[in-house]
């Protein structure tokens, strides 16, 4: 073959190597990255007044008077969007000014009645009373612009009725010139329309800045208040400012989304007002602040994972790896010191390495299945504890399914204790057995931690054998061993894929991942930082 | 000085400790070491004893199903139907397997040349300290718990998926297949690494006195010598990708179905693994359904058995030759 | 402290010589059949003591191989024995057989009798535990626990049980006292024995050995790693012990073997050549191979 062409190919070789290497630690920065980077958001971002709101009242968390003073602030900004939003609703929607009409008419007729006046002039006023309310009503209920100004110039008329005059019935015109200033900006023929977009505007003001005070309490506390976080609020204030509409654009191609703005929807009514407005003061209504939410770590959630944290879940993982931890690691131990200092190669270690390596390889699953049918069904309940998953069944389940890794480190830790602290020691007049305790134990601890520190992080983020031994999604935090426990694997499983609640709050869906995966992580470290700090010593002998 | 050249009073004692053992401390210690050897054995066993009872359990709660149904309704049959009427169920697994099969395989194919290609880079191209610094990188990702990347895989890759290659759904195979390949590649880096490094220097040697350039060495030498480690390498990848199941349960679709036609992999499948993951929280125990989900356990044990065993072997045959060289 | 001592130290060696030369040494081959030895500083020594280690046609074998072969030597109290020869002669496989420390080997196994203050060490009834805290040894690299100075030097003494602290204090500053090394670490106890030089972490090994009360000191090349100003230093340390215990040295070193031991043993391929007084092994060896490997024409 050419040489040239065998340097190419060499170089194609290298560079397709150095692509691979590459690729994968594209694939590690770009899967953690941003998994971590969105996780930290549920722990750094701007918390806004409503989020001091939620600390305060679900957790007892915050200064009182500080709060009070910043949500009256805030109050006051909103006052002026509600008023805007009042305004409008009141044109939209004439209900209120009909009942308003009804009850004019109704005191009207109270006070003519107390003036005993003769029964004809009572008929009579009464009947005009009654005209006059047609009237307005017909002007309030029509969606036609010109039969409601025409039936308000014939309310008006009436203006100088005496019989009318200084009575309740004079309120007849203000509702009529209220009205007719509504009328000026508003045509009534797109009632039905705005019906439609207020709700949205009102459901998004509502996500924005919760329930108005002094409404009733919704009974959900996820409804109970408004964008706590500032990048929340900005996609409220989106929703707030661009109606979303599915357009055909005809020809049989797909339906697509179109943008509009809100303002242009409203363009030329009250209510057109409010978008700047809000849009202008969103930072005085929130009153958003850099936030350092740490109690996310230690607080159980609200509503589903809407509000609070992941403390449970840290709680139950920790319980389930550590009580694994303590059934595998003496075994481990135990076992890797047989294999190191009591047996030489017969069948018996033949046989437990083969075993030690089966169990290393059975799927994860497996080991779930099996601790179902042997810890819950079989053993627990033949020792007296409530059939059903515990954290005491996941724990057994996971200490077998480290087994092997402690095994493993522990031998490999074992067997590199130099030769000569065993000599020095058995020559110093020590027995096997306290040679072992005083100098190769010690000796080998560093090893052992290692191991010791990398199953934990196995156990801690295996999900598939808890599933049906220990984990729950949702539930009280267990006040024994015989419970089921939420875990941060299971959580973000469940968070993930389960939990329709969840996805209303990704910062949450993340920030359980990236405790998860952090935890691992920060495991993973320590052991590298303990191996590496090993070599460095017996590499200064 | 002075203390240097005075003998030392307890020198002078001579053998103040009896050399040989009194009858009754020779039989206590006798007793002692039989004791402890017997403990430590019986501690030692527990993994024994362990793998003994998964196999015991796993079959015992697996034999009810292949009792009433035999073995030909497991495995003659692509309708997976547990929640129909009583009676009308059907247990057939073969979707199952295909499943579990279809997401592994692609996930190798991605897997494997990347994988190796890696090991050889960390092996023999770039220097000392660089390997140091970039494997533990790559060991770093198979710590990751799978359900970070079935996380992933759900809520970036899926939709992303969608969006960009325009697929009915994002949760299919090839979403499961990339990802189980970014799980099972920092195993058969590091496997292969080990077995590239066994290979000795006067191998690689020779080949360069030939002449030959990097390339060629690594490929028609190198490669060839650590075959067995490698081989050993991509088994215990396919045994972490058959074996996972978090990941594919979230990932794969979980549609019951060999996909039309079968290597399509933009459809979704479902695994053996998922299937088992998926179905057993809402199983009443002792029902048909609950043996037959054991029954694709004692599937997926006895396979990883097999391929343990053979890794294990050609492990052995790897060490054994690189042992040879060194 | 040390231009003091080595005048004193040659002097010594000059009595022996002296005494050695009135009883009419060397003149008769040795280590035909032992005992009753033929040799006549033997016999005149014999009166005064009886042998602290006793070796009968000792053998001990790795598997099938032979380590050493029929070695019939008495090793005489408050003396030091040098053991010299090839690499690979067997002198450290009969050193280690004395404390039985080639029990770590698996498929270790001895013919004959190696009798250690009259007890055979190959006894089943043996206590391991006080046959090895009473014939201590020190190993050919220096080996220190990852521990404190102080913590190595109690080691022993821990294991005997003894906890007290005053006790403890006064074993190991007697320890470090008696191996010459008190001086230098006295001030940095609680500190890792693994920080000090390798003539240093030597001494401590003595010390530590020390520690245990033995009558018998086993030391395996303990110069070997060590530069040759730490050497002189365990050197001087070795003749200053001797007078209270009993030391066996394997040494590669002819030099060694000559300036610190009493008696000398000739090792070659698994058997014992020659055992005599050392200036007889250095100046009138009966053996060819004797004079061959301590004039340095093999090896």
């Amino acid at each position: 073959m050419n040489v040239a062409l065998r340097q190419w190919l060499n170089r194609i070789f290298t560079m397709a190597a150095i692509l691979a290497v590459a690729m994968i630690v594209t694939a590690l920065v770009a899967i953690l990255l941003p998994m971590m980077w969105r996780g930290a958001g549920a722990v750094v971002f701007g918390g806004t007044v409503e989020f001091r709101r939620m600390q305060l009242e679900q957790f007892n968390r915050g200064d009182r008077a500080a709060l009070a003073a910043q949500v009256e602030a805030t109050n006051q900004v909103r006052a002026r969007a509600y008023e805007i939003l009042d305004r409008f609703v009141s044109g939209i929607d004439t209900t209120a000014l009909q009942t308003r009409v009804r009850q004019i008419h109704r005191e009207f007729t109270l006070q003519m009645n107390n003036r005993d006046l003769p029964p004809q002039t009572l008929a009579s006023s009464r009947e005009t009373s009654k005209q006059v309310r047609d009237q307005l009503l017909a002007a309030l209920e029509t969606t036609d612009k010109a039969v409601a100004l025409a039936a308000l110039d014939s309310v008006d008329a009436h203006a100088t009725d005496g019989t009318l005059k200084d009575t309740a019935a004079s309120n007849y015109f203000d509702v009529a010139r209220q009205y007719r200033q509504i009328l000026i900006r508003m045509d009534p023929a797109y009632r039905g329309e705005y019906a439609v977009a207020l709700g949205e505007v009102q459901e998004a003001v509502k996500r924005l800045f919760g329930p108005r005070p002094g409404d009733r309490l919704p009974a959900v506390v996820m409804d109970q208040y408004g964008a706590t976080r500032w990048d929340q609020a900005g996609q409220q204030l989106d929703r707030l400012l661009w109606a979303e509409k599915w357009e055909s654009p005809g020809d049989g191609q797909p339906v697509r989304k179109v943008r509009i703005s809100r303002a242009d929807q409203f363009a030329g009514t009250e209510m057109a007002e409010l978008f700047p407005y809000v849009y202008k003061n969103l930072r005085a209504m929130l009153l958003p602040e850099r936030t350092f939410y740490w109690q996310f770590f230690t607080d159980d959630n609200i509503s589903g994972h809407y509000f609070g944290g992941v403390g449970p879940e840290i709680i139950g993982t920790l319980l389930v790896t550590l009580l694994a931890i303590a059934f595998a690691l003496p075994t481990g131990v135990v076992a890797a010191a047989y294999l190191v200092e009591c047996a030489s190669d017969n069948l018996l270690t033949r046989v437990l390495r083969t075993c030690v390596n089966t169990l290393a390889g059975v799927p994860s699953i497996v080991f779930g299945l099996f601790g179902l049918a042997f810890f819950v069904i079989y053993l627990l309940p033949r020792l007296g504890l409530p059939e059903g998953s515990s954290i005491l069944a996941g724990a057994l389940t996971l200490a077998l399914l480290v087994l092997p890794v402690v095994i493993r480190a522990s031998e490999e830790a074992i067997r590199t204790v130099p030769r000569a602290y065993k000599e020095a020691s058995l020559a110093l007049g020590a027995s096997r057995f306290r040679c072992f305790v005083t100098v190769t134990l010690p000796a080998a601890m560093p090893g052992i931690l290692t191991g010791l520190i990398l199953s934990m992080s196995r156990a801690a983020g295996e999900t598939a054998p808890i599933l049906f031994t220990a984990g729950v999604a949702m539930g009280p935090i267990p006040t024994s061993l015989a419970q089921p426990t939420r875990t941060l694997a299971y959580g973000s499983y469940d968070m993930a894929v389960g939990d329709k609640m969840a996805a209303l709050a990704p910062h949450n869906q993340y920030g359980i991942v990236m405790t998860l995966v952090g935890l691992v992580l920060v495991l993973n470290l320590v052991a590298i930082v303990v191996r590496a700090r090993v070599s460095r010593r017996l590499r200064g002998q | 000085m002075t203390q240097i050249s005075q003998p030392d009073k307890r020198a002078a004692a001579g053998f103040d400790q009896p050399l040989l053992l009194t009858p009754a401390q020779d039989w206590v210690g006798w007793l002692a070491a039989r004791a402890g050897k017997a403990l430590l054995t019986l501690i030692t066993g527990t993994s024994v004893v362990a793998v003994g009872l998964i196999f015991i359990f796993i079959v015992r709660e697996a034999l009810p199903f292949f009792q009433s149904r035999g073995i030909s309704e497991a495995l003659g049959s692509t309708q997976w139907y547990p929640q129909a009427p009583a009676g009308h169920e059907e247990f057939g697994m073969l979707a199952l397997i295909f499943g579990s099969l279809d997401v592994t395989i692609g996930a190798l194919l991605l897997a494997v040349p990347t994988g190796i290609l890696a090991a050889l880079l960390l092996s023999d191209i770039v220097p000392f300290r660089a390997r140091q610094a970039i494997k533990p990188i790559i060991e770093l990702l198979a710590a990751i718990p799978s359900v970070a990347y079935g996380f992933f895989a759900v809520l970036v890759l899926a939709p992303a998926l969608q969006q960009y290659l325009g697929l009915p759904t994002g949760t299919n195979a090839f979403n499961s297949a990339v990802m189980l390949a970014v799980m099972a590649i920092p195993t058969i880096v590091s496997v292969a690494e080990d077995a590239l490094s066994a290979v000795s220097r006067d191998l690689r040697e020779a080949s360069y006195a030939c002449g030959a350039t990097r390339a060629e060495t690594l490929l028609k030498v190198v490669v060839p010598a650590a075959h067995n480690g490698i081989i050993a390498a991509i088994i215990l990848g396919m045994m972490r990708a058959i074996g996972e199941t978090m990941l594919v349960w979230m990932a794969s679709g979980n549609a019951c179905q060999i996909p039309t036609p079968w290597w399509d992999l933009s459809q979704s499948v479902r695994t053996m693994t998922a299937t088992i993951a998926g179905e057993m929280g809402e199983t009443p125990k002792g029902s048909d359904h609950y043996h037959a989900l054991f029954a694709v356990g004692l599937i997926l044990l006895v396979f990883s058995f097999a391929t343990n065993l053979l890794s294990e072997h050609l492990l052995r045959r790897s060490h054994a030759k690189g042992g040879g060289h060194a | 402290m040390n231009d003091e001592r080595i005048p004193n130290m040659l002097s010594l060696e000059e009595e022996q010589l002296a005494e050695a030369t009135l009883a009419g040494i060397g003149e008769t081959p040795v280590n035909q059949a032992l005992p009753p030895l033929q040799d006549g500083a033997f016999q005149h020594e014999q009166v005064a003591m009886t042998p602290i280690i006793r070796s009968e046609k000792f053998c001990l074998y790795y598997g099938a191989k032979a380590g050493v072969r029929d070695i019939t030597m008495d090793i005489y109290p408050r003396s030091v024995t040098a053991i010299i020869g090839p690499s690979g002669c067997g002198k450290s496989t009969f050193l280690r057989g004395i404390n039985r420390m080639n029990d770590l080997i698996p498929g270790v196994r001895t013919q004959g009798t190696l009798a250690v203050n009259g007890v055979d060490a190959y006894d089943r009834r043996i206590n391991l535990v006080n046959l090895r805290q009473q014939v201590g040894m020190v190993f050919q690299r220096p080996n220190p626990f990852p521990k404190s100075i102080y913590d190595n030097i109690a080691y022993g003494p821990r294991l005997q049980g003894i906890r007290g602290g005053n006790d403890l204090d006064e074993i190991v500053e007697n320890c470090l006292r008696h191996a010459a090394i008190w001086d230098e670490v006295k001030d940095t106890l609680r500190k890792s024995a693994l920080a000090l030089s390798g003539g240093q972490q030597q001494r401590l090994c003595i010390a530590r050995a020390l520690a245990t009360r033995p009558q018998v000191l086993l030391m395996d090349e303990p110069c070997s790693a060590l530069d040759p100003i730490a050497t002189a230093k365990i050197e001087e340390l070795i003749t200053s012990l001797k007078n209270e215990y009993t030391i066996v040295i394997v040494t590669h070193n002819m030099q060694q073997a000559a300036r610190v031991s009493d008696r000398a043993a000739f090792f070659c391929l698994g058997n014992l050549i020659e055992y005599d007084l050392t200036r007889v092994i250095f100046t009138k060896p009966v053996h060819k191979q004797t004079e061959d490997y301590v004039t340095g024409r093999f090896g």
